[in-house]
């Protein structure tokens, strides 16, 4: 076991959308419990060996703290994915896997007295975070209401589309939930609001459609791709101010730079009180460089989401590919993600706290 | 026995609470500037860039719709010499523009234009010129403001009574825009409270006007500064009340009855079987008050209308409101004790109360059980008057 893994015992499966996506519970002992209380829409990080090969991802958490339920992720298939593959085909009830302690700025923490409309965005996968925060919203936080815009291919590929209908349902009046379709099947007889994407029109309907009564509006937005950047994009040209706008990527990050290429350097790791010399290769990052010295920086997502591997430039330059971890405060003041940054400079020094 | 005026108590209260320009003063900056104030209907704001100014206290906030069906609240101050002349321009209605000198601010208040900067001003910081922002909201198909931005949720406020004010769903009703009234009436502000939740005279002052309810099975009580109210219909009227109701049902049978609360400060609700309307009591001075009634009723047709008020007429030309008194007892034609108007009968009581606090003979008798609200809300006052100081 190394930096803040826990081996976690799989209490249970479930199969998901007809076998393309598996929610998957955890079992936490009561010595860890306190270290694995989690806020609706953050993640876990866990890690496998797949292959003789160690590999890490992070899953959105699929379910509330406010609901009596175990721990859960819920991972969808992706095509030609390693490891996403790896859980729905392997992994059951029984088994050990190494699960870090939940993390992630994107949350939505209930405040029982506190009276909010949250607007939902998702497509696809992106539901994961949201669908926990709309229990902790229904369960926790008794005043407000929930406005779910949904995205999807068809109908048989909608995560969670039973259980949304019977909450729709049973929350009548708080939870208003609109599909959208992208390519509806001609046989399916289920009904959806429009067909298309989530693009500025659709969102422009659905709040006309559905204007906030609490006035205090929020916005959480999570799918893949641009999907986040357009979102954002539509909701600023109708006037809503950034600061009520909560994003999360899934799958390729909102705003990663692929184009974004590193030089070879010799970089100054300081970690714990150590200084490391490592040698970079051209379009290595800082993170695959060290580990492949030996030295192990913390990390976690390597996607640049969770913020795990955040350290300091002390000296040099590199460019990151996606920074969704760091504020643009942190940017001014040094910070960069190992497992995103690329030498700019021969020479860097980076320090870990 | 004689007293001077001055050490007058009305209960709680003294009497000067009810008469002096100081006491107003107090409670327009300790009470009404420092409490969620009614600011309408939730339609009256009902499109992107549509917007209205209500008084608060001592602050004039605007409230304005953005593109995001959002409500902005400011100050309603242009932060160049403070005039309250805001309006909302423009085809998109982006731009919130004051039009002495045009300065010119966007739906966050953000100042963004000031004409002939370079030549009038050299250069103007406009970021810390931003309109000054205040709390708004809607509750129960209200709309709301709070001159601190900072108020809090307004469900600190109210959460309490949310759930007690009755089965109405106002959101679900229409106004009856014929039912609106504005009114002044010649009595302080807590006169017409205190009048609106004495319980005693329900059954004395409107024994012919309001006796389709059972005044003595009332149950009422104050929760926190708000007080609520409620009353079942006498067995007349409940048997059959559909047959009795002149305009079609708004909420379910089994908790028929008059829902009457009275908000703090000074904002009433006067709901029944078949309709919901606001009270709305705003102080003008110390022996001044308007009250603004509107009233919701169902989402029926005319036709559902007619039907009900025709199915009821049978009743209401038996049941008989009438005057307290008889013709014969009237003191003149349009005597309010006469008029059958339980509204004229209220005002005209309210008034006649703040002429004898004038008296230097005026001296309180004991409260009834009934009038225990009333000397409740005299505490209200004073813990928020005192709290402030």
């Amino acid at each position: 076991m190394s930096e803040g893994f826990h081996e976690l015992t799989v209490l249970g499966t479930r199969e998901e959308i007809g076998g393309a996506a598996k929610t998957v519970m955890f079992d936490v002992p009561q010595a860890l419990s306190d270290r694995f209380q989690w806020q609706a829409g953050q993640h876990l990080s866990l890690r496998f060996t797949i292959d003789g090969k160690e590999v890490r991802r992070s899953y959105s958490i699929s379910n509330s703290p406010h609901m009596p339920q175990p721990l859960q992720v819920t991972v969808k298939r992706v095509s030609g994915g390693l490891v996403s593959n790896h859980i729905n085909d392997t992994v059951g009830t029984g088994d050990s896997v190494e699960v870090m302690p939940p993390f992630g700025q994107f949350y939505l923490k209930p405040n029982r007295n506190l009276r909010r409309t949250h607007y939902f965005f998702a497509a696809g996968s992106g539901i994961t975070p949201l669908f926990a925060m709309l229990h902790s919203v229904l369960l926790a936080e008794p005043w407000s209401d929930v406005r779910l815009l949904y995205g999807n291919q068809e109908a048989d590929s909608i995560l969670f589309r039973d259980k949304l209908a019977v909450l729709t349902k049973d929350h009548a009046g708080r939870l208003a939930l609109r599909h959208v379709l992208s390519r509806p099947s001609m046989w399916s007889g289920f009904e959806y609001w429009r067909r298309g994407r989530i693009d500025a029109d659709a969102i422009a309907d659905f709040i006309n459609e559905l204007p906030p009564y609490a006035q205090d509006a929020q916005y959480y937005i999570c799918g893949p791709g641009g999907m986040n950047k357009a979102v954002r994009e539509s909701l600023t040209s109708l006037d809503v101010p950034a600061e009520r706008i909560h994003a999360e990527s899934y799958g390729a990050a909102e705003d990663a730079l692929s184009e974004v290429t590193g030089m070879a350097a010799t970089a100054q790791i300081q970690l714990s009180g150590q200084t490391h010399s490592v040698q970079i290769d051209a379009g290595q990052t800082v993170l695959e460089a060290s580990l492949n010295s030996g030295i192990s920086p913390p990390y976690s997502c390597q996607s640049g989401v969770c913020g795990a591997c955040r350290g300091t430039l002390v000296s040099g330059e590199a460019k990151m590919r996606a920074r969704m971890a760091l504020s643009n405060e942190d940017m001014a003041a040094s910070q960069v993600l190992a497992c995103q940054a690329l030498p700019q400079t021969p020479e860097l020094t980076l320090k870990f706290e | 026995m004689t007293q001077n005026s001055s050490a007058a108590v009305f209960h709680n209260l003294p009497v000067d609470a009810y008469t002096s320009q100081d006491w107003f003063d107090r409670e327009q900056r300790d009470i009404f500037s420092k409490t969620w104030t009614y600011a309408g209907f939730m339609e009256d704001v009902p499109e992107s860039g549509h917007y209205i100014t209500v008084q608060a206290g001592l602050n004039s906030i605007f409230i304005v719709m953005g593109r995001d069906r959002r409500l902005r609240a400011f100050h309603n101050i242009c932060r160049h010499r403070g005039t309250q002349l805001i309006r909302a321009v423009g085809k998109t209605q982006k731009a919130l523009t004051c039009p002495y000198h045009d300065w010119t601010y966007d739906l966050e208040g953000n100042l963004v234009s000031v004409p002939e900067e370079d030549k009038e001003f050299g250069q103007v910081d406009k970021s810390c010129l931003g309109l000054k922002p205040a709390a708004v909201d809607i509750w129960k198909g209200m709309l709301w403001v709070h001159p601190d931005p900072d108020a809090g949720s307004i469900m600190t406020w109210f959460g309490d009574v949310d759930d007690k004010l009755g089965p109405h769903e106002p959101e679900r009703l229409i106004e009856y825009p014929e039912a609106r009234t504005s009114y002044e009436v010649k009595a302080n502000w807590k006169i017409v409270v205190e009048n609106y939740i004495d319980v005693y005279h329900l059954s004395h002052l409107h024994s012919n006007t309001l006796q389709m309810y059972d005044h003595a099975k009332a149950e009422y009580q104050f929760v926190g500064p708000h007080f609520v109210f409620w009353e079942p219909p006498v067995s007349e009227f409940a048997k059959d009340q559909d047959k009795k109701l002149t305009m079609p049902r708004v909420i379910p049978e089994d908790q028929s009855g008059a829902w009457v609360p009275m908000l703090f400060p000074g904002i009433g609700i006067g709901a029944s079987e078949d309709a919901w309307s606001t009270f709305v009591i705003t102080p003008l001075a110390p022996d001044l008050t308007r009250v603004e009634t509107r009233t919701r009723v169902a989402d029926a047709s005319p036709w559902e209308f007619t039907k009900q008020s025709m199915r009821s007429s049978g009743f209401w030309s038996s049941f008989g409101l009438r005057g307290k008194y008889e013709a014969h007892d009237a003191s003149a034609e349009d005597d309010p004790m006469a008029s059958g108007d339980f509204s004229k009968e209220d005002i005209y009581a309210c008034e006649q109360q703040q002429k004898s606090l004038q008296s230097p003979y005026f001296e309180v008798g004991p409260a009834s059980a009934g009038e225990r609200p009333v000397l409740e809300h005299q505490l209200v006052v004073k813990r928020f008057l005192e709290g402030a100081s």
